[in-house]
């Protein structure tokens, strides 16, 4: 789709749209399928892998200090 | 400051009236060039396509130029000027000697250009106007890159790697406005992309003249 | 705990808006549908590596004034965070782009910006290798990053302004309308950056340690053999 004609059919689109917009469910979203329970799920996946992450920079923070301390003293 | 500035200028104006290497040199490149473009273009009909050759030729012929204004200074001449000018003067007046030297190339590369591929300009002042701020807003970006690029030691692909990215915004706005003033709009309606250039001009030199004291001190 | 409290910040503010970017209500919006929550995630990306440009620039202009190798190291490290970022903003924002607009990429105003900062970093990456006199090399490079980051502004600021873009919201004017930031999404959008941006100088602080930490041996290393000679 060229450039210049997306806004104007966009526009277009949106303008139709907005005509049902009392009901809410003009706009395909995810409801159905993810207010059944399954939305938690990804929210737990991907929670669970950012704790993963989150755990291992804690551990490198914790490396380097250690390191930087007995560098530190090393100095001394 | 503007007395070592004008002389430095002339050092360098003189300099090149005298042995005119650069200035040739880059013009056979140009005609070179153009003369492959004709070759394998002929004539070019879409307005589109002769910008952006024309444009593209041009770009590649600053590197080459601009590229070279502080690497022909060798290091004792160097520690001379150090000794005379103030920082600022040395870089205005590169600037300004790559700018001059640009807009001849510019100017010729327009007749030369035209001459084999085509003409498509309808208001000559307008497009005129978009060359020499654009090739000017080379100049500028590609002195104060060379004076970067000419203190480490493979100068001629760090020069294009360093210059490339940060000519593009330049290029862009060049290549807006002279389309625009191709398609026959007045210098007018045309004000915002010519006011960026001017601006970007004045900003590149600006940032030039406060950060060459750095690039200068060994 | 006292000095670490922006680290938990950092996580607790990332954690929170990747739950509440999955669970919040979002605005509809045709074309994009459920997509937009990657508001939350992409565009936090850029926002989080305009802020390592800016802290790498700072560190630069310090550098200069100064001329402490350890300053030029933390304006190094900013920049390579800032390179991260860019990066995953750069896919992201590709594979985005291919379920709404159809194509990993188009000619549009913002992705040039984006391709043209990362080429103007990794030039400045390359600048820094070809130069071998550590102080050369920070001066040097320290020099281009303040003259590329001005140039770069100047791409991302303005031309967006003057052209059209596929970017919702844009079309003029590059800032967010309120086409597509809802008040909702602000709640999680703001806290989001944040978080990233903590995020991101934790990691550069742990590597700044392990450069330092390097220093220290070679100067070590360098003052023992020294010794035995």
């Amino acid at each position: 789709m060229e450039k210049r004609l997306f806004r104007p059919i966009a526009l277009i689109l949106a303008v139709m749209l907005s005509v049902g917009a009392k009901a809410q469910n003009e706009v395909a979203m995810a409801d159905v399928m993810r207010e059944n329970g399954k939305i938690y799920v990804v929210v737990a996946v991907v929670a669970i892998i950012f704790a993963g992450i989150v755990v291992y920079l804690i551990s490198i923070d914790r490396k380097t200090n250690r390191l930087q301390k007995q560098v530190d003293e090393l100095k001394k | 400051m503007v007395k070592q500035l004008v002389a430095l200028l002339r050092k360098d104006v003189l300099l090149e009236f005298r042995q005119r290497y650069a200035l040739f040199s880059i013009l056979l490149y140009v005609v070179a060039t153009v003369y492959i473009s004709y070759l394998i273009f002929s004539n070019i009909k879409d307005v589109r396509t002769w910008n952006a050759l024309f444009w593209i030729i041009l770009i590649f012929a600053s590197i080459n130029s601009a590229g070279k204004s502080f690497s022909n200074e060798s290091e004792n001449r160097f520690w001379y000027y150090y000794q005379l000018a103030s920082p600022q003067a040395v870089i205005l007046s590169k600037i300004v000697y790559n700018t001059l030297l640009i807009w001849i190339i510019s100017l010729i590369t327009y007749i030369i250009y035209s001459w084999f591929l085509g003409n498509h300009v309808t208001n000559h002042l307008h497009f005129l106007a978009v060359v020499l701020l654009g090739s000017a807003s080379f100049s500028g970006i590609l002195t104060v890159v060379s004076a970067i690029a000419v203190k480490t030691n493979n100068n001629a692909t760090l020069m294009s790697i360093l210059s490339i990215p940060l000519l593009l915004p330049a290029v862009i706005i060049i290549v807006k406005a002279s389309q625009l003033s191709l398609m026959g709009m007045s210098m007018a309606q045309n004000g915002a992309y010519l006011a960026g250039l001017l601006v970007l001009n004045l900003l590149v030199t600006a940032m030039g003249y406060l950060l060459f004291p750095y690039l200068w001190r060994e | 705990m006292k000095k670490n409290w922006w680290k938990v910040l950092a996580i607790v503010l990332i954690l929170y808006s990747l739950i509440a970017g999955f669970l919040g209500d979002v605005p509809r919006r045709d074309i994009l549908n459920e997509s937009i929550r990657n508001l939350y995630f992409h565009v936090a990306m850029w926002f989080a590596m305009i802020a390592m440009m800016g802290a790498s620039l700072g560190y630069s202009i310090k550098y200069l004034s100064g001329n402490h190798l350890n300053i030029d190291a933390r304006a190094n490290l900013f920049a390579e965070m800032g390179l991260v970022f860019s990066i995953l903003g750069i896919t992201t924002g590709s594979i985005w782009a291919k379920f709404t607009w159809g194509a990993f990429w188009t000619n549009d105003a913002k992705l040039n910006g984006t391709a043209i900062t990362i080429l103007i970093y990794l030039a400045y990456f390359i600048l820094r290798g070809s130069l071998d006199d550590r102080e050369k090399r920070a001066r040097i490079s320290a020099v281009y990053n303040v003259f590329a980051f001005v140039l770069m502004i100047v791409f991302i600021g303005i031309l967006p302004r003057l052209t059209d873009s596929l970017h919702p919201g844009n079309g003029g004017n590059p800032a967010f309308s309120q086409y597509d930031l809802d008040t909702n999404m602000r709640w999680v959008f703001y806290p989001a950056v944040v978080g990233w941006i903590l995020f991101g100088i934790w990691v550069s602080g742990i590597r700044y340690r392990l450069y330092s930490i390097k220093e220290s041996l070679d100067q070590w290393r360098n003052d023992s053999s020294d010794q035995l000679h």
